[in-house]
């Protein structure tokens, strides 16, 4: 008796011990996601289809895109890092769309297909991943460290009043995603000769920083016609940032700041 | 196992609208040869920064917003007065117009036929446009000494379909 | 596991040389060659597509719309003066009368119309959009919101303007 009673008990606690297992109907969402493969380059770039289960998925593009590479195609390719939408490595184009797929929830309309994309006119090294190479050479020629040429007052640290350190509030918090640049159209006709809006508003962070004593090098950088005055104030930068940042309006206040100087 | 997965796959595949090695092009327009990948010199290197040149910078975007705030007074006085514009006014909005026309005209060959990727073709489009803009100004001074400025022919050519019904 | 024969010391104790070559493969290059491989596969590289895939979004088609509007009316402008000026210079005898003649007689309604049409939808909004550009420039209303308000905003504006310009 003690042996069917225990294995009966130890059954019980033993499916009792697993979740909640509810029978669930699959909810298969379909992703459309663009494959390139640079072992096989003549093959033109192509939309494939996976169907993910979203009753065993994270909410997040990432947590379905992961789960693809894990259990459907092993090839799939992307970067990723932080998952908390701080380290800026998953940038890509969901749903027409610039975001980072960490912070992207998915639409749970099963009915409907999410695309996903990599970044909008940029070169694709294979499936999303775009080559940043010439976004971060940008960033690299605006100089963005601080120069002074005299060492502070009180020959310790560079002062820094409350309202000077504001005005730094919606700058310095860019992780560099690269979402808004290549959202721009400006960005995509001349990305070699205009510096885009992720760059251009590091290079206003540092312009209108208190303790750097560049601002006037700084300014002569961007008296060109292409590398500040290609934008049109399109706006789509400011639409896109997926940390809610002002692009756009950096971008104005630096030309207010060169149309008077 | 293999194979039904591999089936199912190739099935879902569909190509994509066209995505090529280099951004969108003009036909017939020759162009220089593409930089490969976008990306100049080495990696570690930052872009290079031309030397600065004021008057295409900041003094040129001056100018546009000059053009384009002097027209908001001359092009409403321009609608409310209609043909009876005063032929001073009526060169000074022509004028404007044709600058504010000139540099916007600037902007979408700069953008849209750049001479890194266009070369000659880039020269030769800026060429044309300020051959047009001259032969316009020769127009305008005729327009305004001889005819009633560029309100009288808008608003001839706006009623001529009007007549017909009277 | 077991049947790749990892477990069994005979296989540790032989040097792994075969077993390298057919798993890993480095080769010896200089940093030119290695440059010269880097451009080689950046030629293979395609472009992401952009227009054809970003989402319809007020800000850049109200963006383009303004410079097709402005391109559209400058065409106009600029051909009606450089007519009047090849006239003047080559003597051909154009007149604001002869012009508004032939147009009324050359040009079927339905052209007309919608010429008519677009230049007067086309115009109120470029001037209203140019407006809120000059807003822009002054740092006003460049915040989401700003941008999304003065857009329907002008769309309004050229409804109306548009509808008043044609009958006028």
């Amino acid at each position: 008796m003690s042996g069917i009673l225990k294995r009966n008990i130890v059954g019980v606690i033993a499916r009792r011990g697993l979740a909640t297992e509810v029978a669930q109907e699959a909810r298969l969402k379909t992703f459309k996601i663009y494959r390139w493969n640079p072992d096989h380059p003549a093959e033109k770039p192509k939309l494939q289809e996976f169907k993910v289960d979203l009753n065993k998925c994270g909410p997040m593009v990432l947590d379905a895109l992961l789960k693809i590479k894990d259990e459907q195609d092993a090839t799939l390719t992307l970067r990723r890092s932080c998952r908390e939408g701080i380290c800026g490595s998953c940038a890509m184009n969901i749903g027409g769309r610039n975001t980072l797929a960490c912070l992207c929830k998915i639409d749970t309309d099963v009915s409907k297909q999410t695309k996903i994309y990599p970044l909008p006119h940029m070169y694709i090294v294979k499936d999303l991943v775009p080559d940043l190479t010439q976004f971060y050479k940008q960033y690299k020629s605006v100089q963005p460290y601080l120069q002074r040429s005299k060492v502070p007052e009180d020959g310790r640290e560079n002062l820094q009043s409350i309202e000077d350190r504001k005005k730094l509030d919606g700058l310095y918090e860019c992780i560099l995603c690269a979402c808004c640049s290549t959202s721009c159209p400006s960005y995509w006709w001349n990305q070699e000769q205009y510096l885009g809006p992720a760059v251009l508003m590091q290079a206003y962070r540092w312009l209108v920083d208190s303790r750097d004593q560049a601002s006037k090098f700084r300014k002569e950088m961007l008296q060109n016609s292409m590398s500040l005055y290609r934008c049109h104030t399109i706006m789509n930068c400011t639409r896109t940032c997926p940390k809610g940042l002002n692009p756009g309006y950096a971008i104005a206040e630096i030309k207010k700041a060169l149309a008077t100087s | 196992m293999f194979s039904r997965g591999l089936m199912a796959r190739s099935a879902a595949m569909r190509t994509l609208h066209s995505t090529s090695k280099r951004s969108l092009t003009i036909p017939f327009l020759s162009t220089l040869p593409p930089t490969p990948g976008g990306v100049k010199g080495d990696v570690n290197d930052p872009t290079f920064t031309p030397p600065p040149d004021k008057l295409h910078g900041s003094v040129h975007w001056d100018f546009e917003r000059f053009t384009a705030v002097a027209l908001v007074p001359l092009v409403g006085s321009g609608l409310a007065c209609g043909a009876d514009l005063s032929v001073v006014a009526d060169s000074l909005l022509c004028s404007v117009l044709l600058a504010h026309g000139y540099v916007g005209f600037q902007s979408c060959i700069i953008d849209y036929i750049p001479k890194r990727v266009y070369g000659k073709n880039h020269n030769y489009a800026m060429y044309l446009l300020t051959l047009g803009s001259l032969v316009g100004g020769v127009g305008i001074y005729k327009l305004e000494t001889e005819e009633n400025g560029i309100t009288g022919v808008v608003k001839a050519l706006w009623n001529a379909g009007k007549e017909d019904k009277e | 596991m077991f049947s790749l024969g990892l477990n069994s010391g005979a296989f540790w104790a032989r040097p792994l040389r075969a077993a390298s070559r057919r798993m890993i493969a480095t080769a010896k290059t200089s940093a030119a060659r290695q440059q010269e491989i880097l451009i080689a596969q950046r030629k293979n590289r395609p472009v992401s597509p952009h227009l054809t895939i970003y989402q319809p979004q007020l800000t850049w088609y109200l963006s383009s719309l303004h410079r097709v509007s402005g391109v559209i009316l400058a065409f106009g402008f600029f051909a009606t003066t450089i007519a009047f000026g090849t006239s003047a210079l080559l003597g051909l005898g154009l007149t604001s009368s002869n012009l508004a003649r032939w147009y009324h007689e050359k040009v079927p309604r339905w052209m007309d119309l919608t010429a008519k049409g677009s230049f007067a939808y086309l115009f109120a909004f470029h001037f209203a959009n140019g407006l809120r550009h000059l807003i822009w420039d002054a740092g006003k209303a460049l915040t989401l919101r700003g941008v999304y308000t003065t857009g329907y905003a002008v769309m309004a504006v050229m409804a109306l303007g548009g509808s008043y310009l044609l009958t006028w």
